[in-house]
């Protein structure tokens, strides 16, 4: 990112500091008034097993794992986050009582999972509570019971101490939130259906969709008019989620949405990187109604309108070269038709998902990606990294076939382009044969 | 150590053991996570540049050249092992854990002709780079002392008889140097050298794979197993694409 952007990002991020004194709206706590005030996390432990059993439901849709378990233990925090502004650790989040969160209550609890107001200050918009805020109350009380049966565990973590100043003042957020926090409740439209709206609560709530099928503004707010219409995640993409008939959702039916969710793969595409661990740790929980329901939502939105990928034009002698080293590398798994492995591995054929932003694929090929491990589909069949074998031009080149034959048309992927995600991903050089 | 001691020991051993194998089992759950080449099943590529390793001196080169063109003369089906690149091959083998005879039992004692027995060919205490530099000065001074004349000197009809003789054990390169396990040992190289992946040194252009129809390494002939007795014409694929 450019210098100038970040500075100015940071005098915007102080201003509204002294505009977040007003910012009444996004600091009032009067929803959280229904929890209770009185036991803490560490002191309490939820005999009512069928909350603990819904909660645990809840913390499955909100994917608290993602984040919040790694090498320190369930729930114990530890994860770094790169921000383009900064290095952020995800906290410990059980109920020890020194380091997790046994000194909440459940009204502190609430506080922070619906408005991002912590123990120890503001949180950072990296914990998407911008979407628990739609948390019924009924999925808080829930969560609040599952918490409570969390084994404590020690982890000291200091959640912002890779953040530069201005952006390690967690104050700061206040008035980030000012002016981009909508702190209000999930409202069902009267006008929908129950499935729909099921679905809308799933997708804006505890899936936290937007945070990142949404792209982000400088600040690293969601761009609302942009809602669920692709963003890039750094090193990968999430590509749009409307109905767009090119790059988009276009053709996929909410049943095939919702196989897509339960197994990490509809038939044709197959979910890898993030999404591979948004299925694994998440998605694959939900109920058969509820994964249906999110598909109702998701094909109900109104298709993006980022345009038809312009197809690259191959030289005759580029794709008869281009041929033979797509049989020699990849139609072994992904097909000579390009339809891939049902189930296992991807089509190239009919996949919206490849004619787009090209991220994902040139990832593919520089670090290899597996697919989601589900209790469907247990094979998560795995792509090898092609770092060691081919070089930025050879691996452009193969893209930009894929992404031209089968009947797919889709711009050329850049050598310079698959030189740059070689460098951030700290992909290996490929061999060379002896040239004396 | 009497029967008490002994049971006594086996049972530390015993412990010992299970302790052992206990510390050292990885218990593996799920699926590896692993997606990228690990470096241990990564080909070594020839090295690129920076001359002759091991092949310093030009005589032994040239030795060389002459023993491995005879063996493999430039024709019509393809070039010579020295023009497809069988020297550079050689030299870069020799230059690392080949040449080193790493994957080679090389201690003393070494009873010549008990091993050859048990093994069908003459076993050697040397490593191959070691013959290598004996042997070609022994091929040196055998035609300096018959002929007069420096061995890449002499008519391909000469290097031809002395090959043939040393393959038949019938010339004598003097103490140390089996003279026939040394042709055989040059034999083996320039066919690997004109047969191996490209990214070896060797076989460049996949002249030696062009010459005998061989495709190389492609991962999948589906779909070619129904096609029988015609040719298929494959262009030949190194593991590590050149182009």
């Amino acid at each position: 990112m450019a210098k100038w952007i970040k500075i100015a990002g940071g005098v915007v991020v102080i201003a509204a500091v002294g505009a977040g004194v007003w910012a009444w709206d996004s600091l009032n706590t009067g929803r959280s008034k229904v929890a209770g005030d009185s036991v803490t996390l560490a002191e309490f432990t939820s005999e009512d097993a069928e909350a603990v059993e819904r909660g645990e439901y809840v913390m499955r849709m909100g994917d608290c794992a993602a984040c919040h378990t790694r090498e320190a233990g369930e729930f114990a925090g530890g994860y770094e986050i790169a921000t383009p502004f900064g290095t952020l650790v995800s906290s410990n989040i059980t109920p020890d009582a020194e380091t997790g969160i046994g000194g909440m209550t459940e009204k502190d609890f609430f506080n922070a999972l619906r408005q991002g107001i912590g123990q120890h200050g503001m949180l950072y918009p990296a914990m998407p509570y911008t979407a628990y805020a739609k948390f019924t109350d009924r999925d808080m009380h829930d969560l609040w019971a599952y918490m409570s049966t969390v084994e404590p565990v020690q982890n000291d973590i200091d959640e912002n101490g890779g953040m530069p100043f201005p952006f390690n003042i967690r104050l700061a957020m206040a008035g980030w939130d000012m002016l981009f926090f909508d702190n209000s409740g999930f409202e069902p439209v009267a006008s929908e259906s129950d499935a729909w709206n099921r679905g809308k609560y799933i997708v804006d709530g505890g899936g936290h969709c937007a945070a990142c099928h949404s792209p982000r503004n400088a600040l690293g707010a969601e761009v609302a008019s942009a809602y669920l219409q692709g963003g890039n995640i750094g090193d990968w993409y999430a590509p749009d989620l409307t109905p767009n008939p090119h790059v988009g959702l276009g053709g996929s039916s909410a049943e095939d949405i919702a196989t897509y969710l339960k197994t990490g793969t509809d038939g044709v595409a197959v979910a890898a990187g993030p999404m591979a661990e948004a299925v694994e740790h998440s998605l694959q929980y939900l109920t058969d109604e509820d994964a249906l329901a999110v598909g109702t939502y998701l094909t109900s939105l109104p298709a993006s309108d980022n345009p038809a990928p312009k197809a690259a034009s191959l030289a005759e002698t580029d794709m008869a070269r281009l041929t033979d080293v797509y049989e020699v590398n990849c139609s072994a798994c992904h097909g000579l038709d390009g339809e891939g492995i049902e189930g296992m591995v991807p089509a190239f054929s009919a996949n919206h998902g490849l004619l787009g932003d090209p991220t994902n694929m040139i990832h593919a090929m520089l670090k290899g990606t597996r697919a989601a491990h589900t209790h469907d589909a247990q094979t998560a069949a795995g792509m090898p990294s092609f770092a060691w074998k081919m070089d930025d031009t050879q691996v452009a080149d193969i893209l930009t076939y894929v992404r031209n034959s089968f009947g797919n048309g889709a711009e050329a992927v850049s050598p310079e382009a698959v030189a740059e995600m070689r460098e951030a991903l700290d992909a290996r050089e490929p061999l060379r044969a002896a040239t004396n | 150590m009497n029967r008490r001691e002994a049971l006594f020991s086996l049972g530390s051993m015993a412990a010992a053991g299970g302790l052992a194998s206990r510390a050292g089992a990885a218990e593996l759950k799920g699926f590896p996570k692993q997606t990228a080449m690990s470096a241990d099943h990564l080909p070594t590529p020839a090295r690129s540049g920076g001359g002759f390793q091991v092949l310093k001196s030009e005589t032994d080169q040239k030795t060389v050249k002459a023993v491995f063109d005879r063996l493999i003369p430039a024709d019509d089906f393809g070039p010579s092992a020295s023009e497809a690149g069988c020297l550079e091959f050689l030299d870069d083998q020799l230059s690392g854990d080949y040449g080193a005879g790493k994957a080679l039992y090389l201690e003393a004692p070494l009873s010549p002709e008990n091993e050859e027995a048990i093994m069908g060919a003459p076993q050697f205490l040397s490593t191959p780079r070691e013959r290598y530099e004996t042997g070609l000065k022994a091929l040196e001074a055998y035609a300096q002392e018959t002929d007069g004349a420096a061995f890449h000197a002499l008519s391909p009809d000469r290097i031809d008889e002395i090959l043939t003789g040393l393959e038949a054990g019938e010339i004598d390169l003097g103490e140390g140097v089996n003279g026939q396990a040394f042709f055989e040992l040059m034999l083996q190289n320039v066919r690997e050298g004109y047969l191996a992946d490209p990214l070896y040194g060797g076989n460049r252009d996949m002249a030696g794979w062009k010459m005998i129809g061989f495709p190389g390494a492609r991962y999948d002939y589906r779909p070619y197993v129904d096609r029988r007795n015609e040719d298929l014409g494959l262009t030949p694929v190194s593991l590590i694409p050149n182009d």
